[in-house]
C-alpha cells in the first residue's frame, strides 16, 4: 500500500551507512526475500545539506508567534471563564474552560521550554500525591474537575485568577522562550504521540472528555510546525510533506463530521466504539508519517560511523 | 507529554549500528526458505505464503497464535485494497524470513522493531486472512460479492457472547512457534496498516509442548482435544470438508470458512467435579484420551456396540460432536483450536478456555450441524463461549505481486 519514502542515508550519515545497506542486500542469499524495511527506501541522489541547528530558527521564530497569538487567545478565554464564573453561569463557564484547554493543546510543540509553568497551568493529578486532592493540583484540569467533575462554579472560583495569571507570565515569557532545535523537529509527532498516550486513552481531560477537542487542537498546532518545516523537507524528501498532509487531512475530515452544530465536539467517553477506532487508527497512521519528519531533518552533528565501518572489516 | 526520545536515540544508535554489523556476514543468508527442510519447531522452518490454498490451515499447528480481528477504517475501497495487499506483502516477507537492520540515525523511524533481533527468521510463521460478513456491507461497495455462504455468526443458545471480542471485518490469524516471532509479525503488519485496520479484538492461544506427551495436545480442562480431526494429507477429504468449490463464485472457490469462537473454560469448578463425571461427560479416559472402554487415544468408538451409551453416554462431548453415523460424517469439521489464559474475571475466578478454530466447506451444514448437537450437552456448565465470528478465508496468493483477496476487486 504504501510507497516507501525516499531518505537521504547517504547524506545524513554519509558513505559508511551506503556500505551498510549494501551489506544487507548482499547478505541474503539469491534465494532469500528482499529485505523488505530498509533495502526497499531508495537512496535519493539529491544533493541537499544536512540541516543545522541554525536552519531551525526560522521555524522555531515562526512557531513562537503562533504560540504567541495562542496564548493571547486563551488569555480571552481565561476572562470569559472568570466572568461566567462569577455569574454562576456554570455552562458558559464549561464552554469557556473548553476554549482554554484548546488554545493550550494546540501550542504542544512549545511545552518542554515552559518549563514550571506548563506544571502550573496543564498539570494533572498523575504524580502528585494525594492525586485530585494535592495542593500543587491547581490549573486547567483542578477547574476541570470543578466544572465538569463537580458541576460547581464556586469550586472552580480559587482556581481561575491564578490560571489567568499564569497564563499571562507565560505569553510574556514567549519571546525569550529557548526551544531547542533538536526538540522542535521531534515535536513534528511528539504531539501527536501524547495525543494517542494521554487523550486518546481518557486519561488527560477525565471529567470533560475532551478528548476530540484537545485532538482538534493537537492537529492545528501540529500543520503548524509542519508547515514552518516545509521549506526543510521538501527539498530533502520531496513526497513527504503530501504523505504527512493527507494523512492529516483525513483526520481533520473526520473530526468535522463528528462536530456537531456550531462545531461543538462530543465527548470521547460517549463516541461509539466504530468512531473511536477510527479517529485513533487515523491518529496513529498521521503518527507514522509524522515520525519522518525528525530524521528527515535532523539537525545534529552527523554521527561518527566508526563502529559499524571498523566491526565490517573486521569481519 | 514529551517523549524523551532523544537519549533514546544518541544512547542506542552506535550499539545499534555495532550489533548489527557484527552479525552481518555469515548470520544472515542462513534462511530456511531455500532449504524446506528445516525441522517443523525450528527457527528456520518456513512455511510459503503463497499457495493453491492459504497456509495457517492444513498445516500441524506451531505452539503459538495470535488471533486478531480487525475493523476496516478505510475511507475508501482503493485503501482497502491497498490494506490488504500490504497485509500479504507483510506476511509473504515475514513468513520467509529477511534481515532486519538497524541502521543508524537519519534514516527514517526505526525500520523494524527489533524484538527477534537483526535476523527475522520464518519459525513456522502463517499468517491467514479472513473476512467477516460485515465487510460486505455498503461501504466498499462489496455487497454484491460475498462468499455465498458468509454470515455473521449467531448468537447460539450456551452463548455468553460479549460484544467486544465478537465479528470484525479482517480476520488475522498468526501461527508460529514463538510468542515473539507472532508480535514481531503483528507490529510489523499493524504499523504498515494502521490508517486502514482498526483493531476489534485479539486473543493469544497456546499448545502444550509436544515433548509432553503424543497424539493430541491437552486442552485446559485437562483431556486430549483435536484426535479425531479430518486426515489433512488426504486431498479428497479436504476437498469435500474444507475447501469450497463450485457452490462459490470463482474468485471464492479453494477458500474456506473458519468458525472461531473464544470458549471460556470454568475450570475452577471443573476442577471440583470428580473424575469419572469429568470422563463421562467427555467420553474419554482423561489419563491415555482413550475413548472410554478402548485402550487407545486413536481407538474408534463402537458406538453400534453401545446403543444405549452404557460407556460412552448418549450426551458425552464426543459422541454427540462425532456421532460417527453415514449421515454424519459430512458435517466433520477441521479444528485447530489453541489454549488461552489472560487473568481473572470479576470474581477473582481465572480467565482461560480455548480459542476455538474450526475451518469447514460450510458454516451451516458442518459447524452449526456439530453446534446443535452439542446444545445442552452436560460439558455446557463448565464452557461458556464469550466471543468469536465467522469469516470467509480466500484462496491463497499466487506469489509475485498477488495478495489474498485481490480477486474480490477485479
Amino acid at each position: 500500500m504504501k510507497i516507501r519514502l525516499t531518505v537521504l542515508i547517504a547524506l545524513l550519515v554519509g558513505p559508511a551507512s551506503v556500505a551498510l545497506a549494501g551489506c544487507g542486500a548482499v547478505a541474503g542469499t539469491t534465494a532469500q526475500p528482499p529485505a523488505p524495511k530498509l533495502a526497499d527506501r531508495v537512496l535519493a541522489s539529491g544533493t541537499n545539506p544536512a540541516v543545522k541547528p541554525a536552519d531551525l530558527a526560522r521555524p522555531i521564530a515562526l512557531y513562537k508567534r503562533h504560540v504567541a497569538a495562542e496564548l493571547g487567545t486563551m488569555e480571552d478565554d481565561v476572562r470569559r471563564l472568570q466572568g461566567a464564573v462569577d455569574a454562576g453561569d456554570l455552562e458558559g463557564a464549561r464552554q469557556a474552560w473548553l476554549d482554554a484547554d484548546s488554545s493550550y493543546e494546540s501550542i504542544g510543540a512549545a511545552y518542554g521550554a515552559f518549563g514550571e509553568l506548563d506544571l502550573r497551568i496543564d498539570g494533572e493529578t498523575a504524580g502528585l500525591p494525594g492525586g485530585a486532592a494535592s495542593p500543587d493540583f491547581t490549573g486547567l484540569h483542578r477547574i476541570e474537575l470543578a466544572l465538569f467533575g463537580r458541576g460547581s462554579v464556586a469550586d472552580a472560583e480559587p482556581y481561575v485568577p491564578r490560571l489567568a495569571a499564569d497564563v499571562r507570565a507565560l505569553r510574556r515569557k514567549v519571546p525569550g522562550l529557548r526551544i531547542e532545535a533538536l526538540e522542535y523537529v521531534l515535536r513534528a509527532h511528539e504531539v501527536f504521540e501524547g495525543a494517542l498516550d494521554l487523550q486518546l486513552s481518557g486519561r488527560a481531560g477525565p471529567w470533560s472528555s475532551d478528548a476530540l477537542v484537545a485532538l482538534a487542537s493537537n492537529l492545528r498546532g501540529t500543520r503548524v510546525v509542519i508547515g514552518t518545516l516545509r521549506p526543510l523537507i521538501d527539498p530533502r524528501e520531496p513526497l513527504l510533506s503530501g504523505r504527512i498532509d493527507r494523512s492529516l487531512d483525513a483526520l481533520a475530515k473526520t473530526l468535522r463530521g463528528l462536530a456537531g452544530p456550531g462545531g461543538a465536539m462530543p465527548r470521547w467517553d460517549h463516541l461509539p466504539a466504530a468512531e473511536k477506532t477510527l479517529v485513533s487508527g487515523q491518529t496513529a497512521a498521521a503518527a507514522e508519517e509524522l515520525a519522518y519528519v525528525p530524521e528527515v531533518v535532523d539537525p545534529r552533528p552527523l554521527v561518527p560511523e566508526r563502529s559499524a565501518i571498523a566491526e565490517v572489516q573486521a569481519e | 507529554m514529551s517523549v524523551r526520545r532523544r537519549e533514546l536515540l544518541l544512547g542506542g544508535a552506535a550499539l545499534g549500528a555495532g550489533a548489527l554489523a557484527s552479525r552481518i556476514p555469515g548470520g544472515a543468508g542462513a534462511g530456511a526458505a531455500e532449504t524446506g527442510t528445516a525441522p517443523t519447531g525450528s527457527l528456520a522452518a518456513a512455511i510459503p505464503f503463497d499457495g493453491t490454498h492459504q497456509a495457517g490451515i492444513l498445516e500441524q499447528r506451531p505452539n503459538r497464535t495470535i488471533v486478531a480481528s480487525f475493523d476496516s477504517i478505510a475511507t475508501s475501497r482503493g485503501e482497502l485494497a491497498g490494506g490488504l495487499r500490504t497485509i500479504s506483502e507483510r506476511a509473504r516477507a515475514l513468513t520467509a524470513g529477511f534481515d532486519a537492520l538497524f541502521g543508524p540515525t537519519g534514516q527514517g523511524p526505526t525500520p523494524d522493531s527489533g524484538i527477534v533481533g537483526p535476523r527475522v527468521d520464518p519459525d513456522g510463521l502463517t499468517v491467514t486472512v479472513g473476512l467477516g460478513a460485515s465487510l460486505f456491507d455498503r461501504r466498499y461497495g462489496l455487497a454484491g460479492r460475498r462468499p455465498t455462504g458468509l454470515k455473521p455468526m449467531p448468537t447460539f443458545p450456551d452463548d455468553a457472547l460479549v460484544a467486544g471480542e465478537c465479528h470484525g471485518d479482517v480476520l488475522l490469524q498468526l501461527c508460529a512457534n514463538t510468542e515473539e516471532t507472532l508480535l514481531h509479525a503483528l507490529r510489523d503488519i499493524s504499523r504498515e496498516t494502521r490508517g486502514v485496520l482498526g483493531p476489534r479484538w485479539k486473543i493469544e492461544g497456546f499448545l502444550p509442548s509436544p515433548q509432553r506427551e503424543s497424539g493430541a495436545g491437552r486442552n485446559l480442562l485437562g483431556f486430549k482435544d483435536g484426535t479425531s480431526n479430518p486426515d489433512v494429507g488426504n486431498e479428497r477429504t479436504m476437498a469435500e470438508l474444507v475447501w469450497t468449490g463450485s457452490e462459490e463464485p470463482p474468485w471464492a472457490r479453494g477458500g474456506t470458512y473458519a468458525a472461531v469462537r473464544i470458549i471460556r473454560n470454568r475450570v475452577e469448578f471443573w476442577d471440583r467435579v470428580s473424575l469419572s463425571e469429568q470422563e463421562l461427560m467427555i467420553g474419554r479416559d482423561k489419563a491415555k484420551g482413550a475413548p472410554l472402554g478402548t485402550d487407545r487415544e486413536l481407538a474408534d468408538p463402537d458406538y453400534p456396540a453401545d446403543p444405549e451409551g452404557k460407556r460412552i453416554p448418549l450426551d458425552a462431548h464426543i459422541r454427540l460432536a462425532r456421532p460417527r453415523t453415514p449421515d454424519t460424517e459430512a458435517s466433520r469439521i477441521l479444528r485447530r483450536s489453541y489454549n488461552y489464559s489472560r487473568g481473572y474475571d470479576e470474581a477473582d475466578q481465572l480467565d482461560m478456555g480455548l480459542v476455538f478454530v474450526s475451518f469447514q466447506r460450510n458454516l451451516e451444514t458442518q459447524f452449526e450441524a456439530v453446534q446443535k448437537r452439542l446444545e445442552g450437552e452436560p460439558l455446557v456448565d463448565y464452557i461458556v463461549p464469550t466471543g468469536g465470528g465467522y469469516f470467509f478465508l480466500p484462496p491463497g496468493a499466487r506469489g509475485g505481486q498477488d495478495w489474498v483477496g485481490s480477486a474480490l476487486f477485479v
